[in-house]
């Protein structure tokens, strides 16, 4: 594959630059250095304000009062948005939220026909020494009871990736994206015609790069090695 | 209607077929029409994808109503789940209705190695879920068992998430693909005719459910037919996939039907 010359670097957090409150070693220097670089720099990532801004985007224009699947930190960023009588489903990831009592109330929603809002799709997270369900899961669960999709707001959605782009007026041929997530990441940015470089820190297990039809960009150890790639090989 | 010519055995879903979900009293008619196909010597037998209480449970329940079905007779997951565990030497983690548990108290669970999934109810809690995730993510070959493949079902005047969407969730967090104990599953539907001892072709199965009962039995070979009662849509007769040889109003419906021709 020939390299084009890179405009914009998206960058993924969780797992990527950190797990929880660690940074994953050398990141901030690799980031330091890429700062340096003629390049645009943006963070994508499921779990900060952006995605969240764009399901509130979604709420407003489809003018629904959502049952509110969302943990309580999140709320804020959903603050004068009705939900009361609600009239659709809003999921993020919300370990809290995702029992068996708000998983019926839910469900019957959808199923009396109101749609179903996901803030994201991803499978699990990493956590300091564990793996943890994300919210993916639980939105797969009320899909397959009530026979419907879910309207998927950020990764690994195309729309996603692109309008966070859109700022920088670049195609997305000369953006990469850096994920721990082989699917949501890396599969999602491909999609669009971005690179993908998959990161092994993170959520990443043997074998992740096998699951994806068009193999990654690049498979590098860690955040450092990517900046590395695209320092020698996109710019 | 051709689908209750030469009928010589039936298979009878329990839940929502002779009982509302919750309720302490026989849908109308359905004990009476059990007796009936008794007394004309078809043989019936009991399949259900009950996880929520044991079958020595479900069985008295049954009894209380007023039903006198014995105990060989009806066929629920989690006793087919024993057997397999047993024969492929698994540790099972179990997710399962607390009522449930003692059906499983002969079966080793020390150091997990698979995970069986059952009607859990409130016992469908992110941290248990999350537990069953982490056991099936450290495991070189996670296998996981869900006891029936319902969606949902029907307590009191709503309807409830079934174990279904959740072997589903898991399905997608680990990338595997549960192994179905129960209904639909080709295996159980398997056995219970084997006992009944009577050609797929020649039984008719009734149940509320279009595609676990009406479904799975027509992909077995037998016929399929969907009562009005339980968790019954009417939206369920216009299903995109599946096409019940018969709607009938209730199982005594059902049964005069089959006794008449």
């Amino acid at each position: 594959m020939s390299a084009n010359k890179i405009k914009t670097v998206l960058i993924d957090l969780s797992g990527t630059i950190h797990v929880d409150d660690e940074e994953i070693s050398g990141s901030k220097e690799s980031l330091t250095r890429l700062r340096s670089q003629n390049v645009n720099i943006k963070f994508i990532t499921n779990t900060t304000k952006e995605s969240k801004q764009s399901a509130r985007h979604v709420i407003e224009k489809r003018n629904v009062r959502p049952f509110m699947m969302v943990d309580d930190r999140a709320l804020e960023d959903f603050k004068g948005i009705q939900t009361d009588n609600p009239n659709a489903v809003l999921i993020g990831l919300a370990p809290d939220k995702f029992n068996y009592k708000t998983m019926n109330t839910a469900f019957r929603l959808i199923q009396d026909g109101c749609p179903l809002i996901a803030i994201h799709k991803a499978r699990y997270y990493k956590k300091t020494d564990e793996l943890a369900l994300g919210p993916g899961p639980f939105v797969t669960a009320l899909e397959y009871a009530t026979d419907t999709t879910a309207h998927t707001v950020g990764k690994p959605q195309a729309s996603f990736f692109l309008s966070s782009v859109e700022e920088f007026n670049c195609r997305p041929e000369e953006c990469v994206m850096i994920g721990d997530d082989v699917r949501d990441d890396i599969n999602g940015a491909q999609k669009t015609g971005m690179l993908g470089i998959l990161v092994k820190t993170g959520k990443y297990r043997i074998g992740d790069e096998d699951k994806i039809n068009s193999k990654p960009f690049k498979v590098v150890d860690d955040f450092q090695q990517a900046v590395e790639v695209i320092e020698n090989e996109l710019m | 209607m051709s689908w209750c010519k030469n009928v010589k055995g039936v298979l009878l879903d329990i839940t929502g077929v002779l009982f509302e979900s919750g309720a302490s009293e026989p849908i109308k008619g359905s004990i009476e029409a059990i007796k009936r196909l008794k007394d004309s010597k078809i043989p019936v037998r009991f399949c259900t994808n009950e996880t929520t209480k044991t079958r020595q449970k479900l069985l008295q329940k049954l009894h209380s109503i007023g039903f006198s079905m014995k105990e060989d007779d009806v066929f629920p997951p989690i006793p087919a789940c024993c057997q397999i565990l047993k024969s492929r030497g698994l540790r099972p983690h179990l997710v399962v209705n607390p009522d449930a548990l003692s059906d499983f108290c002969e079966i080793n669970q020390e150091n997990p190695n698979c995970v069986v999934l059952g009607d859990a109810t409130d016992n469908f809690s992110y941290q248990n879920l999350n537990k069953a995730f982490q056991l099936l993510m450290s495991l070189e070959t996670p296998v996981l068992f869900a006891l029936g493949g319902g969606k949902y079902y029907k307590e009191g005047s709503d309807l409830i998430l079934d174990v279904g969407p959740f072997a589903k969730a898991l399905e997608y967090a680990c990338d595997v693909e549960a192994e179905i104990v129960g209904k639909p599953s080709k295996s159980f539907f398997g056995a219970v005719l084997q006992d009944l001892g009577q050609p797929a072709e020649s039984v008719v199965m009734i149940g509320d459910d279009i595609v676990n009962d009406v479904g799975g039995a027509q992909s077995c070979g037998m016929r399929g037919v969907q009562v009005r009662t339980g968790k019954y849509r009417p939206s369920d007769e216009n299903h995109p996939t599946v096409k019940a040889d018969g709607y009938v109003d209730n199982l005594a419906h059902a049964i005069d039907l089959i006794l008449q021709s």
